[in-house]
């Protein structure tokens, strides 16, 4: 009978305490792009149906900085996580990459090369896109090298599921300075923060 | 069913109106008169009560531009109800003020009114008697109008 009366049934909650858990996701998130390639961890509760279908850390990221003035590109069609970005934050959706402040990408593997999204302008780099990359391990795979703004003198990552492609693609955008694409990179709770200004090498 | 859904959406559009108007005190002793005295049916929230402001536009005229009248107090919030058998049933309320109490029964009472179990009685309790407050209470400001009403006329001048 309810479903007459509203597409809401199947709507997931977001944070218990929407002021203080946005605060405390926007610390961790600020900290992940200030010191690329350390992890940090979002600890706000979620119910358990927001943990079966996304990692904690990516619907939280959302949650924080998605708003009404921020498009947001979903790589696969998800229903269920298009109701609660419009619910909980009243983002738009974007129908392409580079419409979009925000792009979630589920699929590490099928990720488009970084000139598909924003870059920004000379005049405006913030309005580039920022990618929130779901990956399977955030170490133990492909070990990248990071150095650059944030980073004493280098550090080692290794997350699994991206592929070589995408960081020479990447790479090629330095030039560009100061356009380029801000990467955070999730598994479950752990976040790290790839930003623009960061140089990756493959070893 | 045998009504259509869009019977229903325009029932529902029609109860949200009266509720995003009921006072305070109607709705705490309407629901309590529904549940017969035992506790609310329990919910969760997803989006617990806010207050905020909302612009409110006017027109003037049929053929006005609209225009900004100034800012309201508006306090909204959705809860879903949890009881076993009409798990699911989503309440929305928005009001002006910033009553949250009074947003929880309203959106409570919206959900109600969703289900099967609970959607006569409080049609009977709150919907009945709060439309007929409603309607009086226009009724008297309508007549308070039209009592200071004033006709303006020319008179033809003589050629």
């Amino acid at each position: 009978m309810t479903d007459k009366f509203s597409s809401l049934d199947t709507l997931v909650r977001g944070f218990a305490d929407p002021v203080h858990d946005a605060q405390a996701c926007f610390r961790v998130l600020l900290d992940a792009l200030a010191r690329p390639g350390t992890v940090g961890s979002i600890d706000a509760a979620f119910d358990d149906d927001v943990l079966r279908r996304w990692p904690a850390a990516a619907f939280g990221a959302m949650l924080t900085l998605v708003d009404f003035s921020t498009p947001i590109w979903l790589q696969q069609p998800d229903e269920a996580l298009a109701q609660a970005i419009r619910f909980h934050t009243d983002a738009p959706l974007a129908q392409t990459p580079e419409a979009a402040a925000f792009a979630y990408v589920s699929d590490a593997a099928a990720l488009p090369s970084p000139d598909a999204f924003a870059l920004g302008t000379p005049e405006a780099p913030q309005g580039s896109t920022t990618l929130i990359v779901r990956v399977d391990a955030l170490e133990g795979g492909r070990p990248l090298t990071l150095s650059g703004p944030g980073i004493q003198s280098s550090v080692r990552v290794g997350p699994i599921g991206i592929a070589d492609a995408f960081w020479h693609a990447r790479a090629a955008l330095a030039a560009l300075a100061p356009c380029g694409i801000d990467c955070y990179l999730v598994c479950g709770r752990s976040v790290t923060g790839i930003p623009r200004t960061t140089r990756v090498e493959l070893n | 069913m045998k009504e259509s859904s869009s019977d229903i959406a325009l029932e529902r559009r029609r109860w949200l109106a009266q509720l995003a108007r009921a006072p305070r005190a109607a709705l705490e002793s309407a629901l309590d008169a529904v549940c017969a005295g035992g506790p609310l049916p329990a919910f969760e929230w997803l989006r617990a009560p806010q207050t905020g402001l909302a612009m409110v536009r006017g027109r003037i005229g049929g053929t006005g531009d609209p225009f900004n009248a100034g800012e309201a107090t508006v306090t909204r919030a959705v809860l879903r109800l949890k009881s076993d058998d009409d798990a699911g049933a989503v309440g929305i309320a928005y009001q002006l003020g910033r009553d949250k109490r009074r947003a929880e029964l309203a959106a409570l009472a919206d959900a109600m009114l969703q289900t099967t179990s609970w959607s006569d009685a409080v049609r009977e309790q709150l919907l009945v008697p709060l439309v007929r407050v409603l309607d009086e209470e226009r009724r008297e400001r309508a007549a308070n109008t039209a009592s200071s009403r004033v006709d303006f006329y020319t008179m033809v001048r003589g050629e």
